[in-house]
């Protein structure tokens, strides 16, 4: 392996060695390093395009999924299996009632401007969660931190108000993204941060180039330049990845399109799980749907395995609650509204809201688009005229319903992991669920035991079912298809980050 | 006088054919549409998902979609939005763009600069940008895209107004009506308009069907009529991702905008020769 490794820098520098000694143009400099370049880089094809770098100021999954793991790190990852792993922390120990956890430190890990990485960054990267520097909706993540305390460069304290379990999971989140304090002034436009990557060139409406940094603490990437591409469409990707553009395609928004991959041997198809729900949204706080009747006659009125069916070309899980397979506190809660349009009308009755007109704002995302027009068909079934208004996705999408909410009915990829009681359990979200009922049932979970948050957790999830705050259609494949050789790729989808850093080619 | 009078049955006879294609295409396209008020075999926009994606039977004449849509009516539906969009683009661009025309073919001088740069300067952009600008401002929704198709076609009627007034002007009859001293207002009326109807018809014609594309290419693009009112542009950009697979979702309303924009196009072919053979014999 490393043999090899040093083969490839070998022959990376007789190519630089040649171009300078011959001054030759960058054209043919590039035809003779082609072959090598085929192992040293990957392309990954993805949809829906970061607005800027900056997480910790705009919502939205997709810049997230291109800088964590791969530019910035938290103390701890979640791996695949949506297990806690150490990551800039070696360790850590609880005390203190379970309110304290003491991490040791990582030593010798830097940032890619060079400062190295200390007990105060921690303290600082956590207290900026809590400041006004965030405004993510995320950051009531933190808010259950009451201390930071450094004990040296190497050794961080952390107290938390209560006892928790979500917190370390969510340490291994965006939330838990450690910055540099001199790293931060530009942070839309320029990321800084521990990981292996760092960015290279972000060419708008195009590309983010990642390169591999020389001073990374860790065990180094085995490819060193990673390309995320953004396309326009699923079929744009396909394409690309059919025309050798790209080695990868990330969360495949096409499965229609599986059929000719999965029958060619040039081809792997990885069929993921992933943290995100798609879910169709109704604003509790504006009428029709301040009307729990309402609300639930939707719950009632969708088949969602249809949707599934037709939208997804079957792809995907229905689950009946806002809850991903892979969360400990998993249920399936596919009985608490069956279908049944007979019960929908009636409920629509009850709550004297026949012959309702509704507007059902859909970003222009393709799984929005394909899920509308069946959801649309299905609510006209029970009487609920619904008027699809087309919102560009992110930013009009994010600017109507989910700053200003603005809206009625929306449906949208909720990615985030863990993410219940983020959109839950805060009234200022845009699903503007009234969380009186579960607020206290959710804190006691989360200063449970293990078992206890568990139960507990599910008790809040079937409460925010029963109380039909939103209808989460189903849970979202990470389908992923790429060339046979390339290998080290994430297939489940358990955070928000796409993590670059195994990718490698056979 | 007599070789004459045969050269021009002998054309008006060859024409015909252009005629009755083009005009049996539309009436195809026209019936369709009339019949969708009153009957189509399902209601184009519910979803029968137990039924999605069957080929032709005779319950579904052209199968369904991937909702479990009978793609039949939808394309009997989309012909209704088809004509709508055509009939009130070209209205815009035949009420806007006519008397336009006219008036900087019988003014001249600077109103025939402004009126004509005006034309070339919006002529400059395709009315499909125009549409796209608009969609982008005001949303897309069948009314922008009229609206859009209309501005975009305006330039046409405007230049073939015009360069029928000017024809018109040079006739002895406008200079015994000058030398009369009629109005303005009574010349155009009297004299030039209906001297030019017949140029204008063909226009319309012709326009309509650049307008069918256009509201076809605006849906395709997710700028026209907004789902789930069936538009065969949508209809075609619905049926994109089953090419490989169900590839006869995307023969239907393709074959519907062909039959309307080549009847369209016919029906102005031979319009224009009927209205105008000499233009025939020059081409």
């Amino acid at each position: 392996m490393s043999a090899k490794k040093n083969y490839c820098r070998l022959a990376a520098a007789a190519v630089v060695g040649s171009l300078v000694l011959t001054a030759c143009s960058a054209g043919s400099g590039g035809n003779s390093s082609e072959g090598s370049a085929e192992n040293t880089s990957v392309t990954v094809a993805l949809t829906g395009e970061p607005v800027n770098l900056d997480f910790t100021t705009t919502a939205g999954a997709a810049i997230p999924q291109a800088l964590m793991s791969n530019v910035y790190e938290g103390l701890v990852e979640i791996d695949q299996a949506g297990k806690i792993q150490p990551l800039l922390a070696e360790s850590w120990e609880l005390s203190n009632g379970n309110k304290t956890y003491t991490f040791k430190l990582r030593e010798g890990a830097t940032f890619s401007n060079g400062e190295a990485f200390t007990a105060e960054d921690v303290k600082f990267s956590i207290e900026r969660v809590q400041s006004d520097a965030w405004v993510s909706s995320l950051k009531k993540k933190m808010d259950i931190v009451d201390s930071v305390e450094v004990n040296s460069d190497t050794e961080v304290a952390i107290t938390l108000k209560q006892p928790s379990n979500a917190w370390l999971f969510d340490m291994g989140t965006l939330v838990g993204a450690i910055f540099d304090p001199s790293g931060v002034d530009d942070l839309a436009g320029t990321a800084i941060g521990t990981g292996p990557y760092e960015i290279d060139a972000w060419n708008r409406g195009q590309s983010i180039e990642f390169a591999t940094r020389e001073d990374y603490w860790g065990e180094a990437p085995t490819v060193e330049n990673v390309s995320l591409r953004y396309f326009a469409d699923a079929v744009a990707t396909t394409n690309a990845l059919q025309s050798g553009d790209v080695d990868v395609v990330y969360n495949m928004q096409s499965p229609e399109l599986l059929s000719s991959f999965e029958s060619d041997g040039k081809y792997q198809v990885l069929d993921g799980t992933s943290n995100g729900e798609i879910v169709l949204s109704m604003n509790n706080n504006m009428a029709p749907f301040d009307d729990l009747r309402v609300r639930q006659a939707v719950m009632h009125a969708i088949d969602r395995q249809a949707v599934v069916d037709t939208a997804w070309n079957g792809y995907g899980t229905v689950v009946g609650g806002p809850v991903p397979t892979t969360d400990p506190y998993y249920e399936d809660l596919n009985d608490v509204y069956p279908y049944d349009p007979a019960k929908a009308e009636s409920l629509l009755a009850e709550a004297g809201a026949q012959d309702l007109d509704i507007t059902f704002t859909v970003p222009t995302r393709p799984y929005a688009t394909a899920v509308s027009e069946i959801v649309v068909s299905q609510l006209a079934d029970v009487g609920i005229n619904a008027k699809i208004e087309s919102a560009e996705f992110p930013a009009v999408w994010l600017d109507e319903v989910f700053t200003k909410q603005d809206y009625q009915m929306s449906v949208v990829l909720a990615v985030e992991s863990r993410d219940v009681l983020a959109m839950f359990n805060n009234p200022d979200y845009y699903l503007g669920y009234d969380n009186s009922k579960i607020k206290d049932l959710a804190a006691e979970a989360d200063a449970a035991d293990e078992a206890g948050y568990v139960d507990g957790m599910k008790q809040v999830v079937r409460t925010i079912v029963d109380d039909a705050a939103a209808n989460t259609l189903f849970i979202f494949p990470n389908i992923v298809v790429a060339k046979a050789e390339v290998t080290g790729i994430p297939a489940n989808s358990v955070t928000e980050a796409l993590d670059l850093t195994n990718l490698g080619w056979k | 006088m007599a070789a004459e009078q045969v050269l021009v049955e002998k054309t008006r006879r060859k024409l015909s054919l252009t005629l009755i294609v083009g005009g049996s295409l539309v009436a195809v396209v026209v019936l369709a549409a009339l019949v969708s008020f009153f009957w189509t075999p399902y209601n184009p926009v519910q979803a029968f998902p137990a039924d999605r994606l069957q080929g032709s039977s005779a319950a579904h004449l052209m199968g369904t979609d991937r909702y479990g849509r009978d793609v039949f009516s939808g394309v009997l539906y989309g012909a209704r939005i088809t004509l709508l969009v055509g009939l009130v683009a070209v209205g815009i661009a035949l009420v806007i763009g006519t008397p336009l025309g006219i008036l900087a073919g019988m003014r001249g001088g600077i109103t025939e600069e402004v009126t004509m740069r005006g034309a070339d300067i919006l002529l400059a952009f395709p009315a499909l940008l125009v549409a796209i600008m608009f969609g982008a401002v005001f949303g897309a929704s069948t009314l922008t895209a009229m609206l859009a198709i209309g501005i975009g076609s305006i330039p046409g009627f405007a230049r073939v107004a015009r360069s029928g007034t000017l024809q018109v002007m040079s006739t002895e009859y406008i200079m015994a009506a000058k030398a009369s001293s009629q109005s303005g207002w009574r010349i155009a009326r009297r004299h030039v308009m209906p001297n030019i109807v017949g140029m204008v018809v063909v226009q319309c014609s012709v326009s309509f069907a650049i307008a069918v594309l256009a509201e076809a290419a605006l849906s395709f693009l997710g700028l026209g009529t907004p789902p789930p009112v069936p538009s065969w542009g949508r209809m075609l950009q619905e049926s994109q991702q089953f090419l490989g697979t169900f590839p006869m979702l995307a023969v239907w309303p393709g074959a519907a905008i062909a039959v309307a924009v080549l009847g369209f196009t016919l029906l102005g072919d031979g319009l224009r020769d009927r209205f105008d053979p000499k233009l025939n014999g020059e081409r």
